[in-house]
């Protein structure tokens, strides 16, 4: 072996250390667009997780897709590290066709459960000592996988009711003996914001055992996207995924991948509207987590709802004269933005220095009614504890694993659009607990208001001949074939991630979502487990999962 | 006909004098009247209180408008809401244990305008608003206002339903917390007045604690002793369960507690006996602490109305403001905090007044 490792595993940066690392386990290369990929045997993938994360620093394993080919199935690991999100290596698993057994990646990242269920679910591949491989989105009596080559797509399957599992029927039969109770927590419940069912075992008022059982709101979005075109089709879909005003950041995850797929320039002006228009979102994504986990503590629809559904609806104002929509945005493009800023300019610069004069004010209150609340300091400090390392393990990303201490954030770390040239803070707290995850997104809400600030000031200033607001794009979009690319942006959530593959055509073959709230909801479990009943719920709150997002 | 009109006489006497009715049958007739009349006003109140007010108060603190559309001010959506849940269909779970499913909604209001008997409301012209005085008054109230827990537990029970029976649990395990310090802190003032008569509490307070510039201050046990007030004002919150006590309902954590699996009218009455112990509550406060119906200018009878629902004013303001305490911490307050500083208040009280004595 040629290459030197270094003596750090941070050190390990090109392929040819990353081969090293890997050593004999590697049969073959596969580079995507974005990283270099291995293929190693289906047997081995615990041991060639573990060594890149021993010896490489890969400890976050982001996404698992799972693909069929005419002649084999593939799982693909997408490794990065927390310390450098730049640096990132595809794992590819192919398995034989008869008999698609792979080994599960669980034992290394805890991540993997619910991926490989996902992957299962849904293309076909079965995951070889995984703790716990049942179908996660589908009905447990789905006939076939839909992502599948051989997947008759034409045959209707209803699923009545009865034969879903009755999670009572056990229960009943429990032990005499037995002190725990079977609650079902949804899919009907007012703390679940959604569909979300979650099967808890509580021994008195505290939780021994729970899981989140979700697929309620499963779309086939990927199937959306794999059946609509590049160029203009899949664009609306982003907006449907975390739909709780965060549409603009889902579509930027969509835009960033595919114009890096195709290579598409995005110019500058419009970079900065993205950016103005992503932070937005995230404001207003943010307002709506606050009044939710204030919904959830409170246990009303008290003051602080209705104040943050305000400021919200003051941010839903202004992207609504920017984008023409007030939920659904549909407002990129690949290769810029739809439209300009709306005429006359100086009335929206003016409606968003409003706003964003008034936000002080606002968060003041925020603070003087929550944060600074003895009774909410008691309900919410040292409850839903997620250590670092968990949280790292799970995939955590966004508020949730800044709020552990992890010190990641995608528009810092991997940087797109304008963020680089702007000046503004990733925020982090060490608290681990319910409380950090409040206070990282009110004081995350102060930094995004920095950043449309200062892109207000540069839009302002910006000389009208030079306002580009699309490149050229050509108008059928076609990538290299078996082009492959994995991209992610941070959404209002953590890391929305989007694995592309493309296959000569104007459609992608395989379009893999990569959805924060998905990784994050997986530490409900850890976070939850021993702790009252109010706490779990306060917990599900703050991870501020969209359902629409989980399952996509 | 004036000697019958004397304020010491009770509503049910002076209804019997003025029907020209004596012994047993005036009693009888008085009482049955009196105790109508007494019963729809507190109703009436929560009728009002229940679909209107609470919406527009709660609007209030949230920067809304609330209902607006119906009647002047939205008024007549109290009309509207009462068929409206009337009219709901009524939905039984089933497995749901029948006697105790269908009492518990009956004993939860029964309980609240039981305790209205005993609470001396003051004058409204020449009637005094009170059906009877007994010597064991306060006692008496606390009795009637308990029996709320066993209505929870029964629903909770009796539903089968896991919420409910959780709601249920909590119910019991809140009040057994937070009943015996709201007692010894009514302890107190009964070491203050002397008496657990009602009638006599309230003449203990008629007196002036002190004059400033010329504005008296009566001497209200609420002034007298501030200490005690807030302890039971506290104490009360927990009995009656509104936030940040609202835990045997607890939504979002146990869905709506007791009264998950009711519906129409049953739910009607949840909703009214809660009011009306809401109501209740706040009429205890007032005859103990806040002079009973005294006050200036006004007849007492309204001075009367204008505490209690200064009292169901506070529960709205600390709903909109207040985040829900954990149950395990509720009874740690209970028990731990609530229940030594009332004893301390009742020792102290008692050297105090022997000393003075």
């Amino acid at each position: 072996m040629s290459v030197e490792l270094p003596a750090d595993a941070d050190a390990v940066q090109t392929p040819e250390e990353i081969e090293a690392v890997l050593g004999d386990l590697v049969i073959g290369r596969d580079d995507h667009e974005n990283a270099p990929g291995f293929i190693i045997k289906p047997d081995t993938v615990v041991d060639a997780l573990d060594r890149l994360r021993e010896q490489a620093g890969f400890d976050h394993l982001s996404c698992v897709t799972a693909q069929e080919y005419a002649d084999r199935y593939e799982s693909i690991y997408h490794l990065t590290s927390y310390g450098d999100r730049t640096k990132e290596v595809s794992i590819i698993v192919p398995t034989d066709k008869e008999n698609p057994v792979s080994q599960s990646a669980n034992e290394v990242f805890r991540t993997a459960d619910w991926h490989e269920r996902e992957a299962y679910d849904l293309v076909g591949i079965e995951y070889d000592e995984h703790p716990d491989l049942r179908r996660i989105l589908l009905p447990e009596t789905w006939q076939g996988h839909p992502l599948g080559q051989s997947y008759d797509q034409d045959r209707p399957q209803v699923v009545p009711l009865r034969e879903h599992a009755n999670p009572l029927k056990e229960d009943q039969q429990a032990d005499e003996d037995d002190e725990t109770m079977f609650l079902n927590i949804g899919p009907h419940h007012p703390a679940t914001h959604g569909v979300l069912h979650i099967e808890t075992v509580l021994d008195g008022e505290q939780v021994v055992d729970l899981e989140p059982d979700i697929g309620y709101l499963h779309r086939c979005e990927e199937q959306v996207c794999q059946n609509s075109t590049y160029r203009y089709q899949i664009m609306p879909y982003p907006d449907r995924w975390d739909y709780i005003s965060a549409g603009l950041l889902n579509e930027w995850a969509y835009a960033r991948t595919a114009e890096q797929l195709a290579d598409i320039e995005v110019p500058e002006y419009a970079q900065v509207i993205r950016t103005m228009g992503a932070e937005l979102c995230r404001m207003a994504a943010h307002f709506l987590a606050l009044g939710t986990f204030a919904l959830d503590i409170y246990g009303d629809f008290t003051a602080l709802f209705m104040y943050s559904i305000r400021d919200r609806e003051k941010v839903q104002n202004i992207l609504e004269e920017l984008t023409g929509q007030r939920l659904m945005f549909n407002y990129f493009r690949l290769g810029g933005v739809v439209w300009d800023l709306p005429e006359p300019r100086e009335e929206f610069f003016e409606m968003t220095r409003d706003f964003l004069d008034e936000l002080p004010t606002a968060l003041e209150e925020y603070h003087d009614m929550m944060t600074s609340n003895e009774i909410l300091q008691m309900r919410t400090v040292d409850t839903g504890v997620l250590p670092a390392d968990v949280a790292k393990s799970y995939g955590a990303t966004g508020p949730v694993a800044r709020a552990s201490g992890i010190d990641y954030d995608v528009r810092r770390d991997d940087p797109y659009g304008y963020y680089e040239n702007l000046d503004w803070d990733v925020i982090t707290e060490d608290g681990c607990d319910n409380f950090s995850r409040l206070l990282v997104r009110m004081r995350e809400v102060e930094e995004s208001a920095k950043i449309v600030e200062q892109c207000i000031d540069l839009l302002e200033d910006w000389p009208e001949d030079e306002r580009n607001i699309q490149s050229n794009v050509p108008r059928t979009i076609k990538p290299d074939d078996d082009a492959e690319i994995y991209k992610a942006v941070e959404g209002a959530k953590g890391e929305l991630g989007i694995y592309m593959r493309a296959d000569g055509t104007e459609k992608p073959a395989r379009f893999k979502i990569r959805s924060p709230c998905f990784s994050n909801l997986q530490t409900l479990p850890e976070m939850s487990n021993g702790e009252y009943v109010p706490d779990a719920i306060a917990s599900l709150g703050s991870l501020d999962i969209v359902l629409g997002e989980v399952d996509r | 006909m004036a000697g019958l009109l004397q304020g010491e006489a009770m509503l049910p006497e002076q209804i019997a004098g003025l029907l020209g009715l004596s012994g047993t049958v005036g009693a009888a007739v008085g009482a049955f009247i009196g105790a109508f009349i007494v019963g729809n006003v507190m109703l009436a109140q929560t009728g009002v209180a229940g679909p209107w007010a609470k919406r527009k108060i709660t609007a209030g603190f949230t920067d809304r408008i609330a209902v607006n559309r119906i009647g002047p001010f939205g008024l007549f959506i109290i009309v509207a809401d009462a068929i409206r849940l009337l009219s709901k269909e009524l939905i039984v779970p089933e497995g749901a244990d029948r006697p105790s499913y269908d009492l518990a909604p009956l004993i939860l209001p029964a309980s609240a305008m039981l305790g209205f008997a005993v609470i001396p409301m003051g004058n409204l012209g020449p009637f005094n608003i009170q059906l009877a005085d007994p010597e064991a008054g306060l006692a008496l109230v606390f009795a009637f206002a308990s029996i709320a827990s066993v209505s929870l537990v029964m629903g909770g029970y009796a539903s089968n339903n896991k919420y409910s029976l959780m709601g249920g649990l909590r119910a019991v395990a809140q009040n057994i917390a937070y009943e015996i310090p709201l007692i010894v802190t009514a302890m107190s003032v009964v070491v203050f007045a002397g008496s657990l008569q009602m009638g006599e509490i309230v003449a203990a307070q008629t007196g002036t604690l002190v004059s400033v510039a010329g504005v008296s201050i009566p001497s209200w046990f609420a002034f007298v002793n501030p200490f005690a007030f807030v302890l039971f004002l506290v104490a009360n919150m927990a009995e009656i369960g509104r936030n940040p006590f609202d835990i045997p309902e607890a939504p979002t954590e146990i869905v709506a507690g007791y009264q998950t699996e009711y519906s129409s009218v049953y739910f009607v009455l949840f909703y009214l006996g809660e009011f009306l112990h809401v109501f209740l509550g706040g009429a205890i406060m007032a005859t103990i602490f806040l002079g009973g119906p005294a006050g200036p200018v006004l007849p007492g009878f309204v001075w009367f109305i204008i505490k209690i629902w200064a009292f169901f004013l506070f529960t709205q303001w600390c709903r909109s403001a207040l985040p829900r305490v954990r149950i395990d911490q509720l009874i740690e307050i209970g028990w731990k905090g609530m229940l030594v500083l009332s004893f301390a208040n009742l020792v102290l009280t008692a050297i105090i007044v022997g000393v003075i004595a």
